[in-house]
């Protein structure tokens, strides 16, 4: 139940909504604010579901799934409307918002004729939409954890400008997330967004969740779905699709490479073919997920511990230092792993040639 | 002015008889504008020197030393460059010795270790030596070493303290001995509560710290505000607290001073500040005493106690004396402290070794007119294009090569880096004209590593249920929150810039049991070391609930001593005596003078 106001109820104050007719039962254009990727020429139909948001005083806006041509489940919708109060004043606010099949918001479209509107009854311009949209996409946003009289009542601290925790969170820090004189829009619309209904959706999705739907998220560029289709993985899958898991280590962002190298079945450290390609990501991977990829030196190949000394310059000090503790053996047998290693050392422009040296000179 | 004791030894070097003298760099005089760092010393060795001027050159630090035989001595200094690459390093100085400067440009080499400053023809006595600080960007000393032997000192960590020893000829143990009712190492607001709380009841208590304030992250040095509620210790707490100003505001100076008074004025707390923790001995599981030495003139004293707490943030007590301990994150599994909206971001499914980071507080002001920075091209890796004029908590690093105890010298200069590079990015833009910088801690403020194990471990599951424990000594209501740093999420964020998530909870308790070591019978803990998981460290880590737990163990110290007993026999057999005890707290009234 969402309600935001001074207690005014709606129907007190003696403006009647703006019948929202759910006329477009199909979506075919990309929604003027969206997070996802929209490829062209797609066309999505909507389905009934029996979610719902309850807005007080204005009833309950249903939820569709929006399906693609082949009956697949690719997004959640609903039309809002609902009112926004501030000082004793009351105005209407619609919008179309879109979820992913995670509940995760992704977007919305403006209501036509329906303009958003401030507290000085300017309308939004299109960088206070884009401001909006920016404040919904952000799960973690301040405003999740305050009321909203927290927000507007200013702390009792002189200069408060962000502290390690709740207790007197700034009106700055609020400020730069929300549009200029739209607070309460923002607030009911966040809350909106990210309410119970994220729950009900993702426990939705969970039911319908498939092979197809394994793909699909797998495939996508939402770090989101990739997340949430490696989490379901069984032993095999990773097997079944290592190709793409190659490939996201690779390309995704630091969380899912971490998921993954955490993640994979000790038999593909137990086989070179499958390890090869991951160490063969690691000039392409960030710090992090290099520290978790050499604590697998002991089972790598002796030629992955060979090709590794090209990328030292890349190597952190303790990442470094690790990795020579594992080639301490070789480098005595291998005369051309000796040999990069010395030039390494002599190199003016290596930030950590001394480490080097250092282990030179111990091993001598 | 006395003169600093220095050792002299004669040292057998290649046959040849070879005079040798070491000045540590810490026992300087005057240290002119150059600051003691003790921060590191498990690490790389000793106390430091650091020129930590902002941009700007530090004023000499000037000592005297005494000779005893006149010759040509090679001078070497303990040093490193703090930021090697392609760049002129930017901690560079020189060395001056009778008024006449070396001409090498130290603070160049890579890893802490010896470079060659010059030869000295020495023919007086009374010699005076001066270091130069030339950049004003952290150029760091730790040692002055005079030889005729033409053999360099030792630079690997393995050889080093050996050579140190035998150079300076220090004995094995320190010389002094002191006796106490509870030893207490560590001054952050959970080890000045620990010292209060026992001091009332009568023991005769130590505090050991290693800075010259007390409060630790609350320090003016670090200028955290306090958080939490006071739970039974209000009395005692407010003695300790700060107001709710920004982080890293100068308002910290004020509570300082309420807090320094408040503990001196127990005439009970043995303090000594400045004076650095380096060892503990445990035999059979029982710490027998605790090796502290002075961060300045190096002096050490043994500290005998039958009990003793680990207040150091670090849980360095615990780790010396064998107490089992923990770091790193959990596996979701373990615990069961699984958040679907944070998913791996909050507890991962497999354990690792990522904790919540550390940081460096720092801000500048708009001076009267024009003001320059200079450029710092060393500190651009870091910074990127990220342009601020002031930091507060999200500036946080960590990073899994790192450890928030080993590596936390690069976790301090990687801040540094970070807030001298955003700020010469603000400084190119026009509104920055006049911004100077005011203020920038060299002290790592940390918020996680060690975790010691107690008999109970605290977690979320304890937080999320509110469970009142029959030992509940602490309580809180502040969220659980968790920092995770946003580079994870999307890599041209900087590096060092965190996020917080919250977790709300109903009002929960800590145990007695997370307050006392599982395996070393007669240690307590209490802050941010206490025993918890990692999830479970995000509500309570902050400065007015570990002062609880610091307050908690002070009193339960206190029946230890009434009943000759251990930490753990307070929970078996104490229990409701302990807890009326502090039960009984909340109706002590706070005197008018402590107010
Ligand atoms: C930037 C930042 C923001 C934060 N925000 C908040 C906030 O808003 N409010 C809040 O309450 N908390 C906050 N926290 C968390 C809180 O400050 C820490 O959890 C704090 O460390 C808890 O206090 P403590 O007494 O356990 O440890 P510390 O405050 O770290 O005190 C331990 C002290 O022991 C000393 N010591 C260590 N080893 C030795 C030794 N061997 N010998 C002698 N002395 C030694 C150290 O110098 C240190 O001062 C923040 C932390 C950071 C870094």
């Amino acid at each position: 139940m969402l309600f935001v106001g001074l207690g005014l109820w709606w129907s007190e104050i003696g403006i009647l909504p703006r019948v929202v007719n759910s006329q477009d039962e199909t979506l075919d254009k990309r929604p003027d604010y969206f997070a996802m990727e929209w490829e062209e020429g797609t066309l999505l139909t909507k389905k009934q579901t029996p979610f719902f948001i309850e807005v007080e005083t204005m009833g309950n806006q249903s939820i569709s799934l929006l399906t693609d041509e082949n009956n697949r489940p690719r997004l959640y919708t609903a039309d809002i409307v609902t009112p926004v109060c501030a000082d004793g004043e009351c105005r209407l606010m619609y919008l179309t918002l879109y979820w992913n099949l995670l509940g995760g918001y992704v977007g919305f479209d403006k209501v036509e004729g329906q303009e958003l509107t401030k507290h000085d009854h300017e309308e939004f311009t299109d960088p206070d939409y884009e401001k909006l949209h920016q404040l919904l996409l952000d799960d973690n946003s301040i405003l999740k954890r305050k009321k909203i009289d927290e927000l507007v009542e200013r702390p009792a601290t002189s200069e408060a400008d962000g502290v390690d925790a709740t207790s007197g969170a700034t009106i700055a820090e609020v400020k730069e997330s929300v549009v200029d004189g739209a607070l309460y829009s923002c607030f009911v619309a966040w809350n909106i967004a990210h309410g119970e209904v994220k729950r009900e959706l993702l426990d939705n999705t969970a039911g319908l969740f498939n092979l197809e739907m394994k793909h699909y998220m797998l495939n996508s560029n939402d770090v989101d779905y990739q997340m949430y289709a490696l989490k379901s993985f069984e032993e095999g899958d990773f097997i079944a699709f290592k190709e793409r898991i190659v490939e996201m280590f690779r390309e995704s962002i630091p969380l899912i490479r971490t998921y993954i190298v955490q993640n994979l079945p000790e038999l593909f450290w137990r086989s070179d073919s499958l390890q090869i390609p991951f160490w063969e990501s690691f000039d392409a991977i960030d710090i992090n997920n290099r520290s978790l990829l050499l604590n697998h030196l002991e089972t790598a190949p002796k030629e992955v511990l060979l090709s590794l000394s090209a990328n030292m310059g890349l190597m952190t000090k303790n990442q470094l230092k690790t990795y020579l503790m594992g080639v301490e053996d070789l480098v005595k047998e291998n005369s051309l792993l000796a040999k990069e290693l010395d030039s390494f050392a002599h190199s003016k422009s290596n930030t950590y040639a001394y480490i080097v040296e250092e282990f030179l000179e111990d091993l001598e | 002015m006395k003169l600093i004791v220095l050792t002299f030894s004669l040292l057998c070097i290649n046959l040849a008889v070879s005079q040798d003298m070491l000045i540590e760099a810490e026992g300087f005089e005057d240290k002119g504008g150059w600051v003691v760092d003790p921060q590191f010393v498990e690490q790389m060795g000793s106390p430091y020197l650091l020129a930590h001027g902002m941009g700007v050159p530090v004023e000499n630090a000037k000592t005297r030393v005494i000779f005893n035989k006149d010759g040509e001595y090679k001078v070497w200094v303990r040093t490193k460059n703090w930021v090697p690459g392609n760049w002129e390093p930017p901690g560079k100085f020189q060395l001056k010795i009778n008024n006449k400067v070396l001409q090498s440009i130290l603070g160049q080499r890579s890893g802490w270790g010896w470079e060659l400053a010059g030869t000295v023809s020495i023919r007086k006595k009374k010699n005076s030596v001066e270091l130069v600080d030339l950049t004003g960007f952290n150029g760091r000393i730790d040692a002055i070493y005079f030889t005729t032997s033409d053999a360099e000192p030792p630079s690997s960590m393995k050889k080093l303290a050996t050579w140190r020893k035998t150079v300076t000829q220090e004995p094995l143990a320190p010389n002094i001995t002191k006796k106490f009712d509870l030893v207490v190492v560590g001054g952050g607001i959970a080890g000045c509560a620990a010292s209060i709380a026992a001091a009332e009841q009568g023991l005769n208590v130590a505090l050991i710290h290693d800075r010259p304030v007390l409060g630790g992250n609350a320090s003016s040095e670090i200028r955290v505000h306090t958080l939490g509620i006071y739970g039974h210790f209000e009395r005692i707490l407010k003695k300790l607290d700060t107001e709710h100003y920004p982080n890293g505001s100068p308002e910290a100076y004020k509570d300082q001073e309420k807090r320094d008074n408040n503990v001196k004025s127990y005439k009970n707390i043995s303090l000594f500040l400045n004076w650095r923790a380096y060892d503990a001995k445990a035999i059979e599981n029982r710490i027998n005493y605790v090796d502290a030495r002075q961060t300045a003139s190096g002096e050490r004293i043994r500290f005998e106690a039958p009990l003793f707490i680990d207040s150091t943030g670090d849980g360095w007590i615990g780790y010396w004396a064998g107490a089992e301990f923990t770091y790193g994150r959990e596996s979701v599994d373990k615990y069961g402290e699984h958040w679907e909206e944070h998913g791996e971001l909050w507890s991962p499914k497999q354990p690792d070794n990522a904790v919540m980071g550390s940081s460096v507080l720092w801000r500048s002001y708009e001076a009267e007119g024009n003001e320059n920075f200079p450029e710092v091209p060393w500190a651009m890796p870091v910074a990127r294009d990220y342009a601020k004029v002031k930091g507060e908590w999200q500036w946080e690093f960590s990073r899994n090569d790192l450890n928030q105890i080993d590596d936390a010298e690069e976790i301090r200069d990687h801040m540094l880096r970070a807030i001298y590079g955003s700020f010469a990015n603000a400084k190119k833009q026009a509104e920055n004209a006049n911004r100077k910088l005011e203020w920038v801690s060299y002290l790592v403020g940390k918020r996680e590593s060690r975790r010691l194990v107690g008999d109970y471990i605290f977690t979320l599951n304890d937080a999320k249920s509110g469970e009142k424990f029959h030992d509940a000594v602490v309580m809180e209501t502040r969220e659980v929150d968790v920092h995770y740093q946003t580079v994870l999420e999307d890599e041209k964020n900087p590096d060092f810039i965190s996020e917080a998530l919250f977790y709300k909870t109903p009002k929960y308790y800590i145990p007695y049991r997370s307050l006392y070591s599982k395996n070393i019978s007669n240690l307590f803990m209490a802050g941010r070391n206490f025993s918890t998981s990692h999830v479970g460290l995000g509500g309570p880590r902050v400065m007015r609930t570990t002062g609880q737990m610091g307050a908690a163990v002070g009193f339960a110290a206190s029946l230890c001593k009434k009943y000759e007993v251990d930490p753990r026999d307070i929970y078996t057999g104490y229990l409701d005596e302990y807890l009326t005890l502090i039960e009984n707290q909340k109706y002590t009234p706070i005197p008018d003078s402590k107010q």
